[in-house]
């Protein structure tokens, strides 16, 4: 049969940022996608040859501006691990703390993605409406809806009252209520349903063969989550990998919609253990310049990220590298796309919620 | 590298249910062992909340040999070794023939890419880390 190669992308409706996907179709079927992700690749690893360590934060957290709090965040990690610093306790909480919330409005933001790829431009605008909530509270905590600058190496910059936890604990929980009408319609409407339900199935061996993480992994039945390791405070954290076993397009929704309430459970527990009183040591200065290395391992929301970083002794740092979630997860796309119809492609690839940013780093 | 030996390894994580984590490279500049420079190679596993990884020295234009076909996802990071590094993997399943990613200069992490780009920021008075690697006890 004569073969056909569509270009998908840079430029696509359903795409919020530019990936390219050579799809080759026989008739309507896609037999083969080859990706170039080099589109907006900016080189960020490569400015730690000009960026000493101490400021490279700063550039590591606009690798991304959904993930943006857990790359400053798992970059400090990084060096406070590598530095033998010990992070103050309440630091640590209010890490954990914003580190759930962000999960909470990337799952909003996809979920909103997701609904205006499958045409529910209604069920876009509650979802986002939803995240504006969020973000009012990283606003309030931190300065920033995007950008906050609030890790610093050794600690966190800005302490949040326990009035203000109080007050946004009841916000996230009366979200959490208003949520619940939201997600009964992605789990119940029959157009969803119709739409995402049996495509793009990925078993849980081909997840496993594909290396997926996150919620593309947990969908297919695979009960992986970082956090699990118990490391930043995630130990005394009870909770269990949220789970499906379809693997379809479906699944992988609802495992986010579930998350939802499992973070703003997690943000509960975290309000509850962490030591309470405020003018309590927030930072710890890191001395010296850092040696060695260390690869650290954070749960962000689309996955898996995972960091290197070498350091020679010297202000500047020898390597930094971050494997982002959707790296991880684009085999596992290619994947599922191969043999599906032309017209499902856009909802599978939505559905790993692809972050390009983070990919081209 | 020992080719065949390595590949052996990396064949008993997937049987024993290992997951690709990540292949990373990082180039060693010139020094007095290594005149052309050369790259730490990293290929890491992880299994629920264990992680191990395998190491290899790897010098300018050494074969790598690709592991996909015990673990199929490795190609997207071979590919990316390969364009960004200059490192010679051999055997990718996917091969994407340079295109994976766009960027302005070719193979930018190669050691001598990064000892050209140090010293004309060192030329031009830029402040950035040094073409000379470190001698130990007397960072700056």
């Amino acid at each position: 049969m004569k073969r056909t190669v569509i270009p998908m992308g840079p430029q696509h409706p359903v795409l919020p940022e530019p990936l390219v996907l050579d799809l080759i179709l026989e008739d309507e079927k896609v037999v083969d996608a080859v990706p170039t992700i080099g589109y907006i690749h900016r080189g960020l690893e490569m400015m730690v040859e000009r960026v000493e360590y101490t400021e490279m934060g700063f550039v590591v957290e606009r690798i991304c501006g959904i993930c943006s709090f857990m790359h400053g965040m798992g970059y400090c990690v990084s060096l406070e691990t590598m530095m033998n610093i010990e992070v103050p306790e309440r630091a640590r909480w209010l890490r954990l703390i914003w580190a759930e919330i962000s999960r909470i409005q990337s799952h909003l933001l996809w979920l909103g993605l997701g609904a205006d790829a499958f045409g529910f431009e209604n069920l876009f605008m509650h979802c986002w409406r939803m995240r504006e909530e969020v973000l009012d509270i990283f606003e309030k905590t931190t300065g920033g809806r995007i950008i906050h600058s609030v890790n610093r190496i050794g600690g966190v910059k800005r302490d949040v009252s326990d009035t203000e936890l109080a007050a946004i604990l009841v916000r996230l929980q009366d979200l959490g209520q208003a949520f619940k009408a939201t997600a009964e319609v992605f789990g119940s409407d029959p157009s969803i349903a119709h739409r995402l339900g049996g495509v793009g199935v990925l078993s849980a061996e081909g997840a496993l063969a594909a290396a997926a993480v996150g919620p593309m992994a947990r969908a297919s039945g695979i009960a992986t989550d970082t956090r699990l390791n118990g490391a930043n405070l995630y130990d005394q954290i009870e909770f269990q990998p949220v789970v499906e076993n379809a693997g379809d397009c479906l699944a992988r929704v609802v495992v986010r919609l579930r998350e939802i309430d499992q973070s703003i459970d997690i943000v509960r527990q975290a309000i509850d253990k962490m030591p309470k009183g405020e003018g309590q040591p927030l930072e710890i200065k890191p001395r010296g310049n850092p040696q060695g290395e260390v690869f650290t391992r954070l749960e962000q929301p689309r996955g898996e990220v995972l960091y290197y970083v070498k350091a020679n002794g010297t202000k500047y740092l020898e390597r930094f590298r971050a494997r982002t979630p959707t790296f991880a997860n684009i085999p596992a796309m290619i994947q599922l796309v191969k043999g599906c119809d032309l017209a499902d492609v856009p909802n599978i690839i939505l559905t790993i919620d692809p972050c390009i940013s983070c990919t081209e780093r | 590298m020992d080719g065949i030996a390595f590949l052996a390894r990396v064949e008993e994580y997937h049987k024993a249910g290992w997951r690709l984590a990540l292949i990373n490279a990082t180039s060693l500049m010139p020094s007095d062992e290594l005149a052309q420079g050369a790259f730490d190679v990293v290929w890491a596993f992880a299994k629920e909340t264990e992680f191990e990884y395998l190491r290899e020295r790897v010098m300018p234009g050494e074969e790598v040999p690709s592991i996909s076909a015990s673990f199929g996802a490795s190609f997207l990071y071979e590919n990316e070794i390969r364009e960004l590094f200059g490192i010679n993997v051999t055997g990718i399943a996917l091969d994407l023939h340079g295109q994976l990613y766009k960027t302005s200069q070719k193979v930018p992490f190669s050691p001598s890419a990064i000892r050209a780009r140090l010293e004309a920021n060192a030329a031009a008075g830029i402040a950035s880390a040094s073409a000379t690697p470190p001698v130990a006890g007397k960072h700056a």
